[in-house]
């Protein structure tokens, strides 16, 4: 019966993280700025990620230190990487 | 199970699309950007799927490793552009 629950579960977040990407990853083929779509696209795709992580995490918990190396690094570099490109994009200049 | 990389596939290939179409350098290197973090999570689904530990640390390591590496390319690209 756990099992079962865990993989409905499991299942949930990793469908859950599925449907951020593709909301993320739609307004892509629009033609709105770059910092509309580094905006949607930095929040769905790291949300997205770690629900899908958090999925296998409860598919395989054997492998945690791993799984917990890759949510770990994937929120910092996800977000430091929106904001290097969204520095990059608008030129640089300094807001202060 | 094994559906989920199936349509982790085809969403993939909206940045793939996006990357080819946009002529914008910044455009591109968002869509680059949604390229490799979605890839280096396909393949952590895959490692977990085949049960091969071997290929989840590529996936981290790739999840670290592209996304330093598209840093870096912004920086440069920013640089030829105050130029």
């Amino acid at each position: 019966m756990i099992s079962l629950v865990t993989d409905i579960i499991s299942y949930c977040c990793i469908g859950l993280g599925v449907v951020f990407w593709f909301w993320g990853t739609v307004p892509l083929l629009g033609d709105r700025s770059v910092l509309f779509k580094l905006h949607s696209l930095s929040v769905s795709d790291t949300l997205g990620s770690m629900s899908i992580i958090v999925g296998l995490l409860l598919k395989i918990p054997r492998e945690w230190p791993l799984l917990i190396l890759a949510l770990i690094s994937l929120m910092i570099w996800n977000t430091v990487l929106g904001y290097v490109l969204a520095y990059c994009s608008s030129g640089g200049e300094r807001n202060d | 199970m094994s559906g989920i990389p199936v349509v982790m596939l085809l969403i993939l290939l909206i940045p793939i699309y996006e990357a080819w179409r946009d002529q914008n350098i910044w455009q591109k290197m968002l869509a680059f950007a949604s390229i490799s973090s979605k890839t280096s999570i396909m393949i952590l689904v895959i490692s977990v799927l085949r049960d091969d530990w071997m290929i989840g640390v590529v996936g981290v390591l790739i999840l670290s490793v592209g996304n330093a590496a598209l840093m870096l390319l912004s920086h440069v690209i920013r640089r030829l552009e105050v130029q």
